[in-house]
């Protein structure tokens, strides 16, 4: 911990970065999300299994990209990213939202997070997205720190759900969905919290044509939902953070998870894993399969 | 704003299953229509005529034609409402005959379906912008890729109307594989003899610059405007000092290493060869892969015998940039190659002919380099394994084309012909000789043709025996022929010297990829497709590429020089005027919604798509946005369709267009 804050006072005295995000703890088992562009603010910042914010999120932000616009030179932004944050960031330095150089990425040994605060951290308690991890250091850093731990063991109840589903007819199935949506309020958290959800304006905030209805009622919900789980596919990291942040408990991160293991089956592609890979999502392979036509 | 529907019969190609009066009658009721009648023939003058007059006396806005497909004409009617002052962007076209009449029965749901697709092209115009032309200037120079027949014509025939001309070429010489054949059908005047006098005059034409050993890399820009990146393989031979002497060659130490791929594999050449006697240009190629000095550095006698020093062991690969108005593709064919090397996995072969297995089972290039004078055998028919003429020879047609369980199912389409000259040519140098042709159809369509195939059966007794081959194996030196003759419905055995395989016309190896570099569409065999079959034959739907013989399907040479003047003469059509006109249909980026992500400009085909920095007030960039370059731009849809926060619209589809159209049904 005192590593981090040393590092983070570093690169702000230095002037090496114009801010480093990062979290800070707010109580026990309980942390938030800090942007310190004061050295002595470093001591504030932390990093354990309550880090749940998938920070990256912060980086296409307009009013933190102007934090590093000085008058002669774009300064860079340092930022604290669990390893599967850093597939979020890989993801979006591919779709050219940032570039690598203009960041530091502070990456720490990770052994697992906790689903959500309120939560003691240990198997039964571990986030979805940590039950099936396979990476605990990042594929990508500048700096990292933290030991490397052995994650919680715990079964993988959101894949039984999908197996669940898709042993369901098709008719079930829109109904389980209908019903879920049905709970939606159109608060667009989910889209708040997303990293890949950088748009300047969304597609839903358009009015001419308007794309999607946007009072909260079956049809409307029903498009909003499933154009987001489109524009997700096959770009979607797996971060989980839309889950978290969805006020009206729709199992989101199901939608996203099965089309990601399309993604994988197919075309062999798991977002965000890989700077040389084209993403698959505009890239052509005449091997491409034809299944996926209708 | 004031409509004006205009509904036609087409003849009764639309009214035998649409009401056109009531479709009429109901559209002039509904909001903004000021006027609507329906006509016979909308597409005549009379009905053009009516057009005008409507807009003129109504003070139309905007029209809508229910009719044919846009495809037919669009233009048409476009033109008419431009004549009588309307913009042509204004004009919407329903289709209610192929979207329509043409595939319904029923009249009462066909003209209530009718009624809904003008209703939604109404919904259309009503959001409609006028859009004008865009104006792109043009580069004259034409840049034509293979230097075969179709090449050469259409090279000469570019320069001859004054423009200048790129021709790029992959072997060490023109000549395609027209420079390979013995004689042709159906004057069976020698090959050689009439090609290569226009190899020469490509060679010294003073508007022509010709790249041979070379290949095009890189094809970017657009109609007019290409920008043509060339690659010129190091010959290891300086071609300004090189006389053509050709001592390099007759002391090349060596002599046989090497398979001569003009002779089809019949021969063998040196390391330094030029491919045939008469090449264009006369300038050899050291082929590194056998040359010694590359092998052990050691070696160096064409180097001690050159007076004029053009042996450069150092040449390395040099990339060439050409300014590229118009691009004529002609890249020709190659033969379905039958397990001779490892078939594409596209296709099966016929490992029961024991072609590449029996020396004496060889194809119908080959035959025609045993048959030509200036072949192997310096033109006397001798079979490769042992050098005897042989007595009996057995042509099989249709080796590979038409036969859907082999992986093509098209017709080669040469193979009719140039197998019964084959059998003409054997029997007018092996007297005694026997000759038989196993065929499905004979297929004889073309000036002479027929008479051709009736000579080589009437006057040269050639046996054509209608049915297939099943086997063919070795016995006591003998080829045994194993099949069946299907009219006299019996099986058939043939003893055979030599058997002659016409094998499929197929596109040039890599034509996919050359295509895509390129970027025109092909088809799932490789070859290019053209943009209409019947009225665009030599166009590509890529503006300012042109395609010339057998790239674009197989073709026999009057084919390929008609396809290949035919193309040149589209390209000097559009070099003929220094601006371009091009239509408005192009896509645009609202700069201030657009993230960014750049997915447009990875799905472009047409690489319309550029990163445009976006400054602050302190010349920083802070964002980066797409930019379409409208010159480029095909407007094809696709980056609108990719596009995530719908930051892309196409002029004259734009989205709130579409939706108007959708929400109109």
């Amino acid at each position: 911990m005192e590593e981090l804050r040393e590092y983070a006072k570093e690169l702000l005295e230095k002037k090496e970065v114009a801010a480093v995000i990062g979290y800070t703890q707010v109580s026990e088992n309980r942390t938030k999300p800090i942007i310190i562009t004061d050295p002595a603010d470093a001591s504030k910042l932390v990093f354990n299994e309550y880090c749940l914010n998938n920070l990256s999120v912060y980086l296409t932000k307009a009013r933190i990209n102007a934090m590093c616009r000085t008058k002669d030179k774009i300064m860079k932004l340092a930022i604290c990213a669990k390893p599967c944050d850093v597939h979020s960031i890989v993801a979006l330095i591919q779709e050219n939202q940032v570039h690598r150089n203009d960041i530091v990425i502070i990456s720490f040994n990770c052994h697992g997070a906790v689903k959500d605060f309120g939560y003691e951290f240990s198997g039964e308690n571990l986030a979805s997205k940590c039950i099936t991890c396979e990476t605990h250091k990042p594929l990508y850093f500048d700096k990292i720190f933290g030991e490397e731990k052995e994650t919680p063991k715990a079964s993988d109840a959101a894949l039984a759900r999908i197996e669940e589903l898709e042993s369901m007819t098709h008719e079930e199935r829109f109904e389980y969905f209908n019903n879920e949506f049905d709970k939606c309020i159109k608060c667009y958290a989910c889209r708040a919290v997303c990293p890949l959800c950088y748009c300047q304006r969304c597609i839903t905030d358009k009015a001419i044509p308007r794309w999607i209805e946007s009072s909260s009622h079956q049809r409307g919900n029903f498009s909003w939902n499933i154009v987001r789980a489109f524009h997700l596919s096959a770009r979607c990291t797996g971060c989980g953070e839309c889950d978290r942040a969805c006020p009206m408990d729709i199992p989101l991160s199901l939608i996203n998870r099965r089309m990601a293991m399309e993604a994988k089956k197919s075309f062999s592609y798991v977002s965000g894993r890989s700077l040389e890979t084209p993403t698959l999502v505009g890239s052509f392979n005449e091997k491409d399969s034809d299944e996926l036509f209708m | 704003m004031k409509i004006g529907v205009f509904i036609c019969h087409c003849g009764e190609n639309i009214s035998r299953t649409v009401d056109c009066p009531r479709v009429a009658r109901v559209c002039e009721s509904y909001p903004g229509v000021e006027y609507a009648i329906d006509y016979k023939y909308m597409c005549s003058d009379p009905g053009q005529n009516m057009i005008r007059d409507a807009i003129r006396e109504k003070g139309l806005d905007a029209i809508v034609v229910g009719s044919c497909s846009p495809h037919m004409h669009e233009r048409t009617f476009r033109n008419a409402a431009v004549s009588a002052g309307i913009n042509p962007f204004l004009v919407e076209i329903a289709n209610l005959r192929e979207h329509c009449s043409w595939v319904h029965d029923d009249v009462e749901a066909a003209t209530q379906k009718a009624i809904e697709l003008v209703r939604m092209a109404i919904e259309k115009v009503k959001r409609d912008k006028p859009l004008s032309k865009i104006n792109v200037p043009v580069t004259k120079r034409v840049l034509v890729i293979g230097g075969g027949i179709a090449g050469i014509q259409a090279a000469l025939d570019t320069a001859n109307a004054g423009y200048e001309v790129v021709l790029v070429e992959k072997e060490p010489s023109i000549g395609g594989h027209m420079s390979q054949l013995s004689e042709t059908f159906p004057t069976l005047d020698c090959s050689q003899c009439i090609l290569t006098p226009r190899m020469v005059e490509v060679y010294q034409h003073p508007k022509i610059k010709l790249l041979t050993y070379s290949e095009v890399v890189k094809i970017e820009g657009f109609i007019g405007n290409f920008k043509a990146t060339i690659k010129k393989k190091a010959r290891h031979i300086n071609e300004e000092l090189c006389s053509g002497c050709g001592l390099c060659i007759t002391k090349c130490p060596t002599k046989k290493k090497a398979y001569n791929s003009f002779e089809e594999d019949l021969a063998f050449r040196p390391a330094v060869y030029i491919p045939f006697p008469q090449a264009v240009p006369n300038i050899p190629v050291i082929d590194e892969s056998v040359c010694m000095y590359y092998k052990n550095g050691k070696c160096g006698m064409c180097v001690k015998v050159c007076d004029r020093g053009a042996i450069d062991f150092d040449q390395k690969d040099t990339m060439l940039v050409a300014d590229i108005g118009a691009i004529i593709v002609a890249t020709g064919f190659k033969l379905y190659n039958i397990d001779k090397k490892a078939a594409d996995s596209k296709y099966k072969g016929y490992g029961e002919y024991g072609y590449g297995k029996y020396r004496d089972v060889i194809d119908g290039l080959q035959f025609e380099r045993i048959a030509s004078a200036s072949g192997p055998t310096a033109g006397e028919i001798k079979r490769p394994s042992d050098g005897k003429v042989p007595k009996k020879i057995v042509f099989i047609q249709c080796v590979g084309s038409r036969d859907d369980s082999k992986g093509i199912s098209y017709c080669s389409k040469i193979c009719c012909m140039y197998t019964a000259k084959h059998a003409m040519l054997y029997k007018h140098k092996v007297h005694d000789g026997e000759a038989y042709i196993f065929y499905m159809d004979i297929r004889a369509g073309g000036k002479m043709y027929e008479e051709f195939v009736r000579r080589a059966i009437e006057e040269d007794d050639v046996k054509y025996i209608r049915g297939r081959v099943s086997r063919i194996y070795e016995e006591n030196g003998k080829y045994i022929v194993k099949g069946e003759d299907t009219i006299a419905g019996m099986p058939v055995e043939i003893d055979a010297d030599l058997v002659v395989l016409a094998t499929a016309m197929i596109p040039q190896e890599n034509s996919a990829a050359l295509a895509r570099t390129i970027g025109i569409p092909y088809d799932k065999y490789g070859f290019f497709n053209e943009a209409h079959p019947k009225l665009r034959p030599v166009e590509s739907t890529t503006a300012g590429v042109f395609l010339a013989g057998a790239c674009q399907s197989p073709r026999d040479i009057p084919e390929s020089v008609a396809m290949a003047s035919a193309a040149a003469c589209k390209a000097t059509i559009l070099l003929s005027s220094d601006t371009l006109e091009r239509e408005p249909v192009v896509a645009k980026v609202n700069e201030d919604l657009c993230a960014g992500c750049f997915y447009c400009k990875k799905v472009c085909p047409f690489g319309a798509i550029e990163v445009k920095d976006v400054k602050d007030m302190n010349g920083i960039v802070y964002k980066e946005v797409a930019y379409i370059n409208q010159g480029v731009c095909q407007g094809c849809g696709t980056c609108t369709a990719t596009c995530l926060s719908k930051s892309i619209e196409l002029a004259g589809f734009n989205n709130e267009e579409i939706f108007a159209e959708i929400a109109a049904l």
